[in-house]
């Protein structure tokens, strides 16, 4: 017979578990990862009566997590693309920040500069305009550090979050991994019931693992989940755990990557296969944000320094002595990479600013005197053959050359990094007033005995990075054409393999490779870089220019004196050429030893024009002119911008990086968003619905305790009747 | 679908909190006054408003320069201004001195106005401006240009002049050296000038004299001979004979596209001469006069010579004269330019701002009614939060 009482209690019982789960909903409602429970209820076994069964009541059969795997995967990924992708903006929000701030701004520091630059060429003897513009390059160059030393601190940053989170990552995944561990225990020891909680808690610890790097999980079937990073890099096996570790770049000591161990024990840098959470959002910002604009920064202040040095150069100061350097300037940064084998050793060395890029490049040594240098922005890749010398220096590969002493094994690598010391070791390099040369260091008189109507312009120095001809009109004579002003410098030099050609303040040399140059051969030197042109027939072969500006006969004493009012005759000159019965066209620009200048008007015989050393010049602000004209000159990136124009282009780079970031750490975060809820809404506890699951099971609860005192009834009842 | 109770707090969370970012973000923008705040607000208007920016700070320094260019224009233009009164004034005593009457006395003390006149020449044409560098002295600003030794006169400066960057593509001349001012003048009449022989006897005066063809002038220099009172010839430097012809006073004498006017009665003997100007400097010139002046008249011979040196003295002065006003109108001319260059400046530099201000400036009308919007969003946000919290199924169970 059915047991009243046993169904009864039963009910009691089932209604007893459906009330604790549902307050265990309750009391987890706000419990990070938690997935509600459901008890599972099913009937008893049926008791065979006659031929019919009767049933015997209810039991609980489990208590159920409502989950979906599908869904906490989506909040699981979504998780690691939002971190990534709100790691790199909060960061780079800090660099753009700055940027925009007009105080620290560099285009502020530059227009002062250049507006003291005009006020020293307004007032060339004063000496407040003078120390006026000393301190604006000082401002500069403290602006140009405020922007890199806060992208120095982002290194810094990166370094101690790449330690910090690699350690999180390790401790989460043994934290999984021991989860791991008591899942299959309790697994086990129920008999294949599920340890809800602790599945939850796993979960948790996952979600948290994706924030910090995206991974992907395995489930085994014995409730143990495997996690892998990058390329499938086991992290939790079982119960096992593996650590990763912090190595330094091979290149650079002081840049921190991710190090995953192998079974040999070594631990190799996985950095670039990191995707998904803040570590790759750290390593993002430290590569498009922090290296850009390290490099471009770097690039400008070279740019900067090294053409301001130039023009400085051709200057005079105040105390009559040719000018220096405004600026220290820069050089390439090599490093070897810390597994190289062989004792091969290289250096660079800055040739010419304007063919600079922001980008770094690897040097590889293939063997048999052979390098191969890729330009890591583009994967461009420059061969160098040192044809066995050592040292060995190549020709300049944007902008910059190698040096480079034999040694390298095969494989050996070098990493160069043209610019990234552009700002960190820019410094001004005077502070004496009256160093600043702004006067040419030349002057041009005509003799006051002089009975013609010709008058001299305005003398200026030759600048050494302008674009110059040699041009062959035979095997053994040349002309040379300053292509950048259009100048003739020197007509029918006669030509000897091997020796030396010194124009504008450089110096290069054409030596016969095996065959002399051909009548129209060119060569050309163009900002102390040279090149022979693509259509030359001879043998002729031009090596690496010198830069020594300005010329060394600059300040030498050069006397023009009309033959006839269609000729004159050169003397004193020591570069240039012809000097007898140059012929005189008016307005023509006569060009000697580094220096140009027209005549105009017609001259009488006999008149004449020297150039001489400026003495007593303090008035002249030649130099300064051309300097200040310097704020708009093109003079970086293979002569497409200006200084301010570089700068822009960093500022434009830094925040268009943020501004995509911030779309798509917004567009991420609805996505996660999205997910999230799609998982509450199946996981989720929600108290409503558990107020009405509880009013339920009490209810059930009473009805089956009437149940049982139903029975009891019954019971009396049979006990009276038979008592009587 | 079903909504978890903690989806219901959170949505009501991000909502208010997203919108309390955008009013924070309209609250820095309206505090600012600008719309960009950081570059990544909108990175190409940033870029450019760098440009922008940079173009108005250097049309400013621009303006700046053009300060001291008018500055120093205008103060070579007074100095100019007041040598010519000093040279008209010189050109008067002159006039006034080159009559018959008067007496080597007379002249003497025309001399010594003369001398004080030219003093003060000297003093103008080393003048310095307000921070004491010399004007006239080209780019040697710092050494006193014009010194005299007897009656000699030195220039120690140079022959540069200063330019000044008054527009993108644009400088401008700001002085003019000594040299070019004071010095590089032609004397007599600017082609030739002329000379009467200290040897002469006879009272024959070397006065006006003109280039009627300049393109028969060949320049060298010539002798015009009195072989009698009344015939003379032209000789040039080898001693070739150019002309030569019945002598009358006062009837010029014309040869190679040059004509001079003799007066008086020269005596056979006599000679005058013709030779290709050369440069003499204004203090020379002047100092001649003087020298002219102190020369006496008391022989008829020695008046000849003072009235031929007084008629030279007028040919170079009115040289020096038109030279200096050619200087001046060339000062004239550059003022005009940078006055020119100034207003094109100015209108660069109101275009750039506007131009700058329409990209970053904020407008504060729009950024208002935004703000309101947002606040009101806000405020819905949060009653309709608390409002639905209070939603509870637990509140009725009893």
């Amino acid at each position: 017979m059915a047991d009243i009482l046993g169904i009864g209690y039963s009910g009691l019982m089932a209604a007893q578990r459906a009330l604790s789960t549902t307050s265990h909903n309750i009391s987890n409602a706000n419990t990070d990862g938690y997935s509600r429970q459901s008890v599972e209820l099913t009937t008893n076994p049926p008791e065979l009566y006659g031929s019919s069964y009767l049933g015997n009541g209810v039991k609980v059969e489990s208590v159920k997590r409502i989950y979906d795997n599908f869904l906490v995967n989506q909040v699981r990924v979504n998780t690691s693309s939002f971190n990534s992708a709100d790691t790199f903006q909060q960061l780079a929000s800090s660099i753009d920040n700055l940027l925009g701030n007009s105080n620290t701004s560099l285009n502020t520091a530059f227009d002062n500069f250049f507006n003291a630059a005009h006020q020293v060429s307004n007032t060339p003897t004063s000496q407040a305009a003078r120390q006026s513009l000393l301190g604006q390059a000082d401002s500069l160059v403290s602006n140009f550090q405020y922007v890199n030393d806060a992208v120095n601190q982002g290194y810094a940053r990166v370094n101690t979050s790449i330690t910090d989170t690699v350690s999180q990552i390790n401790s989460l995944a043994k934290n999984v991994a021991d989860l791991n561990k008591k899942i299959v225990l309790a697994t086990g020891a129920a008999g294949g019931g599920s340890p809800n909680d602790l599945l939850d808690q796993r979960d948790a610890q996952l979600a948290q693992l994706a924030s910090l790097v995206s991974v992907t999980t395995v489930k085994q079937s014995n409730g143990a989940v495997n996690v892998f990073i990058g390329n499938g890099q086991s992290l939790v096996v079982g119960s096992q755990s593996q650590s990763l570790d912090v190595v330094a770049n091979i290149y650079d000591p002081t840049r921190n990557e991710i190090g995953y161990s192998t079974s040999a024990g070594v631990s190799v840098n996985i950095s670039n296969q990191i995707s998904g959470g803040s570590l790759s959002g750290l390593l993002n910002y430290r590569s498009q944000v922090l290296d850009q604009t390290k490099n471009a920064l770097g690039r400008l202040a070279m740019g900067m320094a090294s053409s301001m040095n130039t023009q400085h150069k051709l200057g005079m100061d105040l105390n009559g002595d040719l000018g220096g350097d405004l600026f220290s300037v820069a050089a390439p940064v090599v490093s070897a990479s810390s597994s190289n084998t062989g004792s091969g050793s290289v250096s660079g060395a800055l040739v010419n600013a304007n063919d600079l890029t922001a980008s770094d490049y690897k040097l590889v040594y293939n063997g048999a005197n052979n390098y191969s240098l890729t330009r890591l922005s583009d994967g461009q890749t420059f061969s160098i053959d040192t044809g066995g010398a050592s040292p060995y220096t190549s020709t300049a590969i944007d902008g910059i050359s190698l040096t480079i002493n034999a040694g390298a094994a095969v494989g050996d690598s070098f990493l160069v990094r043209p610019t990234r010391a552009g700002v960190d070791d820019l410094s001004t390099l005077i502070s004496d007033p009256s160093k600043i040369a702004a006067a040419v260091p030349v002057t041009v008189a005509a003799s006051l005995s002089n009975l013609g109507s010709a008058t001299a312009g305005a003398i200026s120095v030759n600048n050494p990075n302008d674009q110059v001809a040699i041009k062959f009109t035979s095997a053994t004579t040349y002309d040379v054409l300053d292509q950048t002003t259009g100048t003739t410098l020197a007509q029918n030099v006669a030509y000897t393999s091997g020796s030396n050609i010194s124009f504008n303040g450089w110096t290069t040399t054409i030596s016969n490779g095996g065959t002399p140059p051909a009548s129209g051969d060119v060569f050309y030197v163009d900002q102390g870089v040279t090149s022979a042109d693509s259509a030359n027939t001879g043998g002729g072969v031009i090596n690496q220019a010198t830069m020594s500006p300005p010329d060394s006969g600059l300040t030498g004493t050069v006397t023009i004196t009309f033959t006839s009012p269609t000729t004159y005759t050169v003397t004193g000159a020591t570069t240039g050429s012809p000097t007898v019965n140059v012929p005189y066209t008016d307005g023509g620009v006569i060009s000697y030893n580094g220096w140009s200048f027209n005549i105009s008007g017609t001259p009488a015989t006999g008149d004449s024009f020297s150039v001489t050393p400026n003495v007593n010049g303090v008035g002249d602000n030649g130099n300064m002119l051309q300097l200040a004209a310097l704020q708009n000159k093109l003079t970086l990136a293979s002569g497409t911008a200006s200084y301010q124009d570089a700068y822009g282009q960093i500022v434009a780079e830094v925040g268009t990086n943020t501004q995509e970031a911030k779309t798509s750490s917004d567009a991420l975060n609805s996505l996660l968003q999205q997910s999230k809820d799609a998982r509450d809404a199946v996981s989720g506890v929600n108290l409503d619905e558990e107020a009405a699951n509880m009013l339920k099971f009490q209810q059930a609860y009473q009805a089956a305790a009437k149940v049982i005192a139903a029975s009891n009834t019954i019971f009396q009842s049979l006990l009276s009747a038979i008592n009587g | 679908m079903r909504i978890s109770t903690n989806m219901i707090f959170q949505r009501g969370t991000t909502g208010m909190l997203d919108m309390q970012a955008q009013v924070s973000q309209t609250q820095i923008q309206m505090s600012s006054g600008k719309k960009i705040v950081t570059p990544s607000d909108n990175p190409p208007a940033a870029a450019q408003s760098l440009q922008l920016q940079q173009s108005i700070d250097l049309h400013n320094t621009y303006q700046t320069n053009i300060g001291y260019a008018q500055a120093s224009l205008s103060t070579e233009e007074s100095i100019l201004s007041n040598s010519n009164d000093l040279l008209q004034r010189i050109r008067q005593l002159a006039v006034q001195a080159n009559n018959s009457v008067m007496t080597t006395s007379d002249l003497k003390s025309i001399a010594q106005e003369v001398q004080q006149d030219l003093n003060g020449l000297m003093a103008l044409a080393n003048s310095q401006d307000g921070s004491g560098n010399y004007i006239f002295a080209g780019n040697r600003t710092t050494i006193t240009p014009f010194s005299q030794s007897g009656t000699t006169f030195n220039y120690a400066g140079d022959q540069a002049q200063r330019t000044l960057q008054i527009g993108e593509n644009r400088q401008v001349a700001v002085n003019d050296s000594g040299y070019d001012v004071f010095q590089k003048i032609k004397n007599g009449n600017g082609t030739f000038v002329t000379n009467y022989n200290s040897a002469n006897t006879g009272t024959g005066v070397i006065g006006a004299s003109q280039v009627t063809d300049p393109t028969a002038w060949v320049p060298d220099t010539y002798t015009i001979s009195f072989l009698t009172p009344t015939s003379y010839e032209v000789r040039d430097s080898s001693s070739a004979l150019v002309t030569s012809g019945t002598y009358s006073s006062d009837t010029p004498i014309s040869f190679n596209g040059a004509q001079v006017t003799l007066s008086g009665a020269p005596a056979a003997g006599d000679s005058f001469t013709v030779a290709p100007s050369s440069n003499q400097d204004l203090f020379t010139t002047i100092q001649k006069l003087v020298t002219a002046l102190n020369g006496g008249v008391d022989a008829p011979a020695t008046r000849a010579k003072y009235n031929s040196d007084v008629g030279q003295f007028l040919a170079s002065i009115d040289q020096g004269m038109n030279h200096l006003d050619d200087i001046r109108a060339g000062i004239g001319a550059r003022l005009n330019s940078v006055d020119n260059q100034k207003a094109t400046n100015t209108d660069l530099i109101t275009a750039s701002q506007t131009a700058l201000s329409s990209l970053q400036d904020l407008d504060y009308t729009a950024a208002a009614s935004n703000l309101s919007k947002q606040m009101l969003i806000l405020q819905a946000a949060q009653q309709s939060f608390v409002k639905i919290q209070n939603l509870s199924l637990f509140n009725y169970v009893q």
